[in-house]
């Protein structure tokens, strides 16, 4: 199991919603371990844990398959080899910093970086602007723009500005498709 | 700096995010703004690592970690990265399918817009500082509608702005 962790987990680029296709493939698909129903229910509560969704997912499905210890080692397999990997880029930038022509190219990743994180947002209300209904269009655009707007007019944090938002949402209830 | 501090900070932002780089307000706020750890282009090139590397994107937290404190630090964010995963265990077993209570998702959702907003609003300074000419901008501006429109790996989006980096900007 902890064989197929590492793989995924490691191996597959664009963040989690490749991996999590990709295990399910692995997971219930060829190898049976899981029922579609259980990796349904594991898909949906890593999306509302905390923290990175794959990452979630994977401790949920490894705990349903082997407990405690079954959760860490997948959590474990399938990050550390990429974290070392993100560290030794990081070092690659330090070191590489003064020489002209690896900044040039280090100057063109940073401003591909700035048009992922606009991605990042992007992806982040997609979902709901595709529903083409404009309650749903207006309500995140709503909470979007206050989140934008109360940092910069009052200076709350953004950790304020998170747990107003899940008050809110709790309220003001999301409409029915 | 300590690497125990290091570990809560990005660990407060790892909790209060759902996926990769939301946490980023949070710890531009943390560690750019407040604290003046680390600067703008450095959180730049700590999401560039996160996103170039394979697996999970929350993982740019070892390369914040790293600029911050070092190897010690880069391990502290990891561990920030890693912990919040293991809350999805007690939630399957007390909440199970609870969780997809209307208004539960109804809050979730209201927090990833709010997420959205902060994340706009944290990639201004970094757009300020990368974006210096239009070549910068271009790079952008076609690594957004590449991703949006195409799906395609985050690692060719990337070698390609670095290629036209190399070319253009030298």
């Amino acid at each position: 199991m902890t064989g197929v962790f590492v793989r995924v987990g490691n191996l597959t680029f664009g963040g989690g919603d490749p991996t999590m296709a990709a295990l399910y493939s692995e997971l219930v698909t060829s190898r049976r371990w899981l029922t579609p129903e259980t990796y349904g229910l594991v898909y949906a509560l890593a999306r509302i844990t905390p923290g990175t969704n794959v990452l979630a997912f994977c401790a949920g499905a490894a705990w349903e398959l082997a407990g405690w210890a079954g959760a860490l080692l997948a959590v474990l397999a399938a990050a550390l080899p990429s974290a070392v990997c993100v560290v030794l880029l990081t070092v690659g930038y330090q070191a590489w910093k003064h020489n002209a022509v690896a900044m040039a190219a280090i100057a063109g990743t940073l401003a591909a970086a700035v048009g992922l994180m606009a991605t990042s947002a992007w992806q982040l209300l997609a979902p709901s602007l595709a529903t083409r209904d404009w309650r749903r269009i207006a309500r995140a655009l709503a909470v979007a723009g206050a989140a934008v707007w109360l940092p910069l007019r009052f200076g709350v944090t953004p950790v304020a500005v998170l747990g107003l938002a899940a008050v809110a949402g709790f309220l003001w209830q999301e409409p029915e498709p | 700096m300590s690497p125990l501090l290091v570990c809560l900070l990005l660990l407060k932002a790892s909790a209060t995010s759902f996926s990769g780089f939301t946490s980023l307000p949070v710890v531009r706020h943390d560690f750019v703004e407040t604290r003046h750890l680390m600067t703008d282009r450095q959180l730049n090139a700590a999401m560039a690592a996160g996103r170039t590397a394979p697996g999970p994107n929350g993982l740019y937290l070892a390369s914040v970690g790293y600029f911050v404190a070092g190897w010690p630090g880069a391990c502290a964010g990891c561990v920030a990265c890693l912990a919040p995963a293991f809350l999805i265990v007690p939630i399957l077993h007390y909440l199970g399918r609870r969780a997809e209570r209307p208004r539960v998702k109804s809050a979730i959702h209201a927090v990833m817009f709010a997420t959205a907003g902060l994340v706009i609003e944290a990639t201004v300074p970094l757009a300020r500082d990368a974006l210096t000419g239009w070549i910068p901008v271009a790079i952008a501006v076609a690594s957004f509608f590449f991703l949006v429109l195409t799906q395609r790996a985050t690692l060719w989006v990337i070698a390609g702005a670095a290629l036209v980096g190399l070319l253009a900007l030298r």
